[in-house]
């Protein structure tokens, strides 16, 4: 599917709610920096969790529209 | 022991339960309700409280009004949607039990939807079951409870394998996804609550049958596994599901064609929607085009219902996305059917007991192998049954659960196995080439999405689909992978191969029509020969196929 993942680490606290809330393995994260890394972001399916659990509203999901379709006929 | 620790991380708990979405949870708070001094552990590959579906849904559950009569919905159910593959019996208490658990839900935090004098604000009643609004944090309140009860939590582990001695389940090894170390668990009881598959086959429907995959190596029945193909409908210029569109649909030339194959109201989609759909497809009046306005009209229902903040959020955000960075939507869009599958075979008794001792399974992993829906895959003509399919079994499967983890010695764990497991697991990350995880991924998809492969069925279009499974089948052990994610993706593609195989090998032995499995080449029901369940199981390495006669004559609701 895939995604960019903006994040703004200046404003980012590094709470981890983003590496938490992603269901699907798209983040690592950075024990020393205390900061998310977008390790796979060709995983991305664009649940938007990790930008609507951000509380600094650091995150911008841009969604690789339409992704793969897997057609039915 | 000592020994074993060599081999990797030994972690040990009364009750292992995998997988932290609403199954699981929900089993793991009330495994602690029945024995409070149990020690519960509970294991997720991602997060607990993230994963699975129940937070990107409708965030609905069905429940049953007050004074219902329940013997005439399992009537009205096994005539109708189960079409008498049903477990009667199971079909009832789940229905009975339906209230009783959204009401635990609560009581453990989750947010339910109540009119000011404190009844259930419900949704609309058209078959006989209602559905209750809940909010999409319910995973998240579950968790915060689960952590006051002092449940052991575990994320980015992956659990792939049972261990077994003398027959029953004694633990279960995986690893961790982050630095990729084997983990070895050892506990009295496990429950499977890690989902069914969804062949990954829409946008945020993930799932890939771990928990399938562990029972089946385990040796654990298969039930009802023809029944895991179901359709949703699908915008395929934004990958976004749309639910409900199949009341709208108009073929290229204008015409109307819900009505043509869906002349009477039914519960949600039925295939003959879908069949009609290609064929318009096929005979040139494709693409198949949705209403907008109507739809908008039929939604408004839903989206304005309810007072639930996380689920506005989640619907606000992805509609904010799709129309910064989508097409734009016009007064008609186009919709295909699109393939989620459903598949979830893993037998389960009235206590959700698997035929493995030891083992359990709970949530959508056993919800056509239960066979409480009958000859539909979930989520069965009832929107809103996953929530209570998950909270229903929670309560109803636990109290034997715990009893058997009370009653149960500390197992022994054959050392000899978990280091054949771990040799096993490991070959992706000592190849640095190989079968891309993907590359099966979407020659598997390929083959399980069409619909005349999965819905319009004949023998020879499923002898060529099983031949493509068994091409992606027999390069699996070139799979490749560079960490602990990849290896995580190359086991959930052994995974899906193998529900893929099983659907297809369950469907080509029903030479009949029933409910959503539909064959050209047997196109009636054949109630004389076919009231009965297909088995499949592990023996010797192959894979098995028997068939259990439904107990009809014990049931109420006869053909």
């Amino acid at each position: 599917m895939g995604s960019t993942i903006e994040i703004d680490m200046e404003k980012c606290k590094g709470c981890k709610s983003c590496y938490q809330a992603c269901f699907v393995d798209v983040f690592r994260w950075d024990e020393e920096e205390k900061k998310p890394i977008v390790a796979y972001p060709e995983d991305c399916v664009w649940c938007y969790y990790c930008e609507i659990a951000c509380k600094e509203d650091c995150i911008n999901v841009i969604p690789d529209v339409p992704g793969r379709v897997v057609m039915p006929y | 022991m000592a020994n074993l620790e060599s081999i990797g991380e030994v972690v040990s708990a009364d009750l292992l339960i995998v997988g932290g979405g609403i199954a699981g949870l929900c089993a793991a708070i009330k495994a602690k309700e029945e024995g409070p001094d149990l020690d519960v552990l509970l294991v997720d590959k991602q997060s607990i409280g993230w994963g699975g579906v129940s937070n990107k849904g409708g965030g609905i559950h069905i429940v049953f009004p007050q004074d219902y009569d329940i013997d005439k919905f399992v009537d009205y159910h096994v005539k109708n949607i189960g079409h008498y593959l049903n477990d009667q019996e199971l079909t009832h208490m789940m229905a009975r039990y339906a209230g009783p658990a959204l009401e635990k839900m609560e009581e453990w935090g989750v947010s339910v939807q109540r009119n000011e004098d404190g009844s259930l604000n419900l949704g609309p009643v058209d078959f006989g079951w209602a559905l209750a609004g809940v909010d999409h944090d319910l995973m998240l309140k579950l968790r915060k409870h689960a952590r006051k009860l002092k449940i052991r939590m575990m994320d980015k582990t992956l659990v792939v394998e049972l261990l077994k001695r003398d027959d029953r389940v004694t633990g279960a090894v995986g690893f961790n996804l982050i630095d990729g170390k084997y983990s070895i668990f050892k506990a009295k009881a496990i429950v499977l609550a890690n989902g069914d598959c969804q062949f990954k086959g829409m946008r945020m429907w993930r799932s890939s049958g771990e928990g399938i995959f562990a029972a089946y190596m385990a040796g654990a029945e298969m039930r009802n596994a023809e029944f895991g193909n179901f359709y949703e409908m699908l915008r395929p210029d934004n990958n976004e599901a749309m639910p409900f569109a199949h009341h709208f649909l108009y073929n290229n030339e204008g015409e109307f064609i819900t009505p043509k194959y869906m002349p009477e109201e039914t519960a949600d989609i039925p295939p003959a929607i879908l069949l009609g759909m290609e064929k318009e497809v096929l005979e040139g009046k494709g693409p198949i085009f949705l209403d907008m306005q109507q739809y908008f009209a039929h939604m408004v229902q839903f989206i304005t219902k309810w007072d639930r903040p996380h689920v506005t959020a989640f619907y606000s955000k992805a509609m904010g996305k799709a129309m910064k960075y989508g097409p734009e939507t016009g007064a008609r869009v186009e919709i295909i059917p699109g393939f989620i599958g459903e598949f979830s075979p893993v037998k389960v008794d009235q206590e959700m007991k698997t035929t493995v001792p030891g083992l359990w399974a709970i949530g959508d992993i056993c919800s056509a192998g239960s066979t409480w829906r009958g000859a539909i895959p979930p989520p069965g003509a009832m929107r809103g049954s996953g929530l209570m399919n998950a909270s229903v079994n929670a309560l109803i499967g636990m109290p034997s659960a715990v009893s058997y983890a009370m009653e149960t010695p500390p197992p022994e764990i054959d050392v000899g196995e978990v280091k054949r497991l771990k040799e096993d697991i490991y070959p992706p990350m000592k190849r640095d080439k190989g079968y891309e995880a993907n590359d099966a991924i979407y020659a598997i998809q390929d083959v399980v999405a069409p619909i005349r492969y999965n819905l319009r069925r004949s023998k020879d279009r499923m002898e060529e689909a099983l031949a493509k499974v068994l091409e992606v089948k027999a390069r699996l052990p070139e799979l490749y992978a560079k960490d602990g994610h990849g290896l995580c993706k190359s086991h959930e593609t052994k995974c899906l191969t193998l529900c893929a195989e099983m659907g297809f090998r369950a469907a080509l032995m029903r030479t009949e029509s029933r409910g959503w499995h539909y064959r050209e080449d047997y196109p009636e029901r054949d109630d004389k020969d076919w009231l009965k369940w297909i088995i499949l199981r592990k023996e010797e390495g192959e894979m098995r196929l028997s068939t259990e006669t439904v107990p009809i004559d014990k049931y109420k609701v006869k053909p």
